[in-house]
């Protein structure tokens, strides 16, 4: 009993980078990452929705997480890369900045979001988790489709 | 128990076949209550439901089906004759039967009673059991040449020898050869019989089987077919010849089943001339492939799960980007080696891709055969005398646009029924047939097949459209007064619009035509209506012959390729920038004395550009043919006419009104298919 309690604690967080601050998926949604590459834009589309891109003959809309979120938008770099997701209505892209590393966490040290205050968006937001001295941000990649 | 289960499936989709072809067949009897080929064909249907319904334990349905046997036994005996009870009767048990199966599949039990129609049937059959009738043995080509016909189905080999020899000017019979009642070596003398026909030529097929023929295991009779070059008459002399054997007809045999479909035909006129029972000849049924004729086609059937194909299609989809992108590289670097490896395999992709869709293809009979039935049911409770005439039934569409057809289909032949074909005293008043007709026609037209639903009821009076789209504040007076009578008619595709008077449980809830469009429109078709007051209404459905993989135009837009599909481009031209006019503020071009109204591509699809062009620019229009209308599209540049796979933009994405999928080229690049009908 104890061990599995101790399994079903543990989280694991793929951890990116949106500007200076660090956000974290579950990355039992993640399917793979992905260097940045051509993307076809889709008329008639929200902005955030930065268009279509052919991942090994399927097509799957990007989001750009920067715009979604309501952060400023600058140039990627080298480093952006695509996050391929699975979320309820499909599988999505998401850009970030930064892919920085997978790290584990214990789902103690995530506390819920209400109890942060800010420009996000509380609803895309589904904790802050906190491991060691850093804090990332949660995303909920349902929310934000 | 869990046996049983396992073939639950193969149970489930047989039966329902079967019912369909039920439904189908005694809708023929109605029409032709004496042809003995259809009356196999229902036996055949309910006698296979009823062994496996009893196999399965489903004792209700074992039960009516058998009653049904004995019934059937006796029209195919001609002790009974189809009238109307019992037609209805049999109507009621496929009802039930449909029922049952359907209980079955929800795993359900009990719900449905069977005894009442199995009573009724038993009575049906004890009434008439007694008094034969002289239909007994109406004339003797009647008796032997429909049976062996429908008996010899051959294979595409079997068909490709028997052309061979009639083009080699021999000839190919069929025979039917009795033994004598009481004939103890059956096999002997059948033996005996096929080595004098092998002297006298080359048997293609026995039915049964040799092996069978070998081991006794026929019944009096067996067929054979010979190529020969040998008379009818020479062939008859010789085995009559030998022992114990009755009889024999040779006929001549020819391969194709229209044919066969005439030799019934001729039959069942045989048969009516000696019937009063017969009623009005069917003028739909000349349009018909002969059922059973095209069942025989025998053909080894599998049963494949519809996701399998699809997995198939999707790879060959792969394999045909992929395709792309080597000829690309071969092009580039000019590898003459490469090149011709590329071609041959271009070669054969390009069949695999064509196996792969005709794989897909049903014919659209499959939708089309519940129709006789509904329409049936439909007139006979408004009260309205209809002929439904059937054409094209054996045209092919893709998997996809079959499942998604018949909704459409049956609100329009609805609409034709119910608000179209008028009562029959109206009709007389009018000086038309009091039986009214409706079509339903099915045919290839171009890279498109076209289904179309004519009727030649009142037809659609455009005061009356006008009324009813003011009453329901589908549009203002001012805008009516400066529509025409087209725009009128198109008024009716509005949400909400029903023109009928009263709201009748058949038509007229106010989903109709807009439902129908919007589905057809889905499915990448087009639909178009045209109505004369007092004459009929006409729809069109125009729709791509497979939804997988398309030609297309691709064109550039500044720095964004599009992809348009072939099938709605009607030509492309060049223009100059001098050459666009404006009319009401709106751009227009001239082509051939037509006014096109222009679309700039750029500009709809929200393209970043430097504005405006240069003085005697060359700029490039694709005109296409978006609803009942063209536009031209003005692009930047033609970049080349290619063979696309359609992908979705999945769910997302869905709904981007001037966007109708994806496609990935061969140098992985992901293009846009557009969709022209968003863009008008």
């Amino acid at each position: 009993m104890a061990d599995n309690e101790k399994v079903s604690d543990e989280l694991k967080l793929i951890i990116f980078k949106l500007g200076r601050e660090e956000y974290g998926m579950d990355i039992l949604k993640v399917q793979e990452i992905k260097r940045m590459m051509g993307i076809t834009r889709v008329p008639s589309t929200p902005s955030f929705i930065k268009g279509v891109i052919n991942l090994r003959g399927s097509v799957l809309p990007v989001i750009d997480l920067r715009t979604r979120l309501g952060l400023s938008e600058t140039d990627l770099t080298e480093a952006a890369r695509i996050i391929v997701v699975l979320v309820n209505e499909g599988i999505i892209g998401f850009i970030v900045d930064e892919v920085v590393e997978v790290t584990t966490v214990n789902t103690r040290d995530v506390e819920t979001a209400q109890t942060l205050s800010g420009g996000l968006s509380a609803e895309y937001i589904s904790g802050i988790a906190k491991a060691d001295t850093r804090l990332y941000i949660m995303l909920n990649p349902d929310a934000i489709v | 128990m869990i046996d049983v289960n396992q073939y639950l499936g193969i149970f489930l989709e047989e039966s329902r076949e079967h019912l369909q072809a039920l439904n189908r067949c005694v809708l023929d009897l109605e029409h032709e209550p004496s042809d003995l080929h259809i009356l196999d064909e229902i036996f055949r249907s309910a006698h296979t439901i009823k062994g496996m319904s009893a196999t399965m334990g489903y004792a209700e349905i074992a039960e009516l089906t058998h009653e049904m046997e004995n019934v059937l036994d006796l029209l195919r005996k001609g002790t009974l004759t189809a009238h109307t009870d019992i037609i209805d009767t049999l109507f009621q048990c496929v009802d039930r039967l449909e029922q049952l199966v359907e209980e079955v599949a929800n795993g359900q039990t009990g719900g449905v009673d069977v005894s009442a129609l199995s009573a009724k049937l038993a009575s049906l059959a004890r009434r008439e059991i007694a008094p034969p009738t002289e239909m007994k043995k109406p004339v003797s080509v009647a008796d032997s040449a429909p049976s062996t016909a429908s008996r010899m189905s051959l294979n595409d080999t079997e068909t490709e020898m028997v052309r061979t020899a009639i083009s080699q000017g021999l000839q190919v019979f069929e025979l039917t050869i009795g033994l004598r009642q009481g004939t103890l070596l059956k096999s002997v003398r059948a033996y005996m019989a096929m080595k004098a026909l092998d002297e006298m030529g080359d048997v293609l097929k026995t039915d049964p089987v040799v092996e069978d023929l070998e081991k006794d295991n026929f019944g009096q009779e067996f067929s054979v077919l010979l190529v020969t070059d040998n008379t009818s008459e020479k062939i008859q002399e010789t085995i009559l010849s030998i022992a114990e054997i009755e009889k024999v007809t040779v006929i001549p045999f020819s391969p194709s089943i229209s044919t066969i479909t005439e030799s019934i035909k001729d039959k069942a006129s045989i048969i009516a001339e000696s019937s009063a029972t017969m009623g009005p000849a069917d003028k739909g049924r000349e349009q018909k492939t002969d059922p059973g004729a095209a069942k025989n086609k025998g053909h080894a059937l599998l049963r494949v799960d519809a996701e399998k194909l699809d997995s198939l299609l999707n790879l060959v989809g792969e394999l045909v980007i992929n395709k792309t992108r080597l000829q690309q590289i071969g092009l580039s670097h000019q590898l003459q080696e490469l090149s011709e490896a590329i071609e041959q395999m271009d070669r054969v992709t390009t069949d695999l891709q064509s196996v792969v869709m005709k794989l897909r293809m049903v014919p659209v009979s499959q939708v089309f055969n519940r129709f006789p039935r509904m329409v049936r049911d439909l007139s006979h409770s408004l009260g309205k005398e209809i002929n439904l005439i059937i054409q094209g039934e054996e045209t092919e569409l893709d998997r996809t646009v079959i499942d998604e057809i018949g909704d459409p289909l049956v609100h329009l032949l609805r609409n034709s029924i119910d608000h179209g074909i008028e009562k029959m005293e109206d009709r007389t008043a009018a000086g038309k047939n009091p039986v009214g007709e409706v079509r339903l026609i099915a045919r290839h037209e171009g890279n498109n097949v076209l289904l179309m639903v004519t009727d030649d009821g009142k037809g659609m009076k455009t005061d009356v459209i006008k009324q009813k789209a003011l009453e329901k504040g589908l549009v203002t007076k001012a805008e009516l007064d400066i529509m025409d009578d087209n725009d009128i008619m198109k008024l009716i595709f509005l949400p909400g619009f029903s023109t009928a008077d009263t709201v009748t449980d058949v038509s007229g809830r106010g989903v109709g035509m807009d439902a129908v469009r919007t589905k057809i429109e889905a499915l990448g078709g087009v639909l178009e209506l045209d109505s004369t007051s007092g004459q009929g209404t006409r729809v069109r459905i125009r729709l791509p012959l497979t939804l997988a993989i398309i030609q297309a135009l691709l064109v550039q837009v500044h720095e964004e390729t599009y992809a348009i599909p072939l099938g709605s481009i009607d030509s492309t031209i060049n223009i100059t920038p001098e050459d666009i006019r404006t009319i009401q503020q709106k751009e227009v071009i001239l082509l051939r004395g037509q006014i096109i109204p222009l679309v700039r591509l750029a500009r709809s699809l929200g393209v970043q550009t430097a504005a405006g062009f240069g003085e005697g620019q060359e700029l490039y229009v694709v005109i296409v043919q978006a609803g009942d209308h063209k536009i031209g599209l003005l692009v930047d540049a033609l970049v080349g006419q290619q063979e696309i796979v359609i992908k979705s933009l999945g769910k997302i994405l869905r709904g981007i009104r001037q966007i109708a999928g994806a496609t990935i080229l061969g140098d992985g690049q992901v293009v846009l298919i557009l969709d022209v009908n968003a863009l008008g």
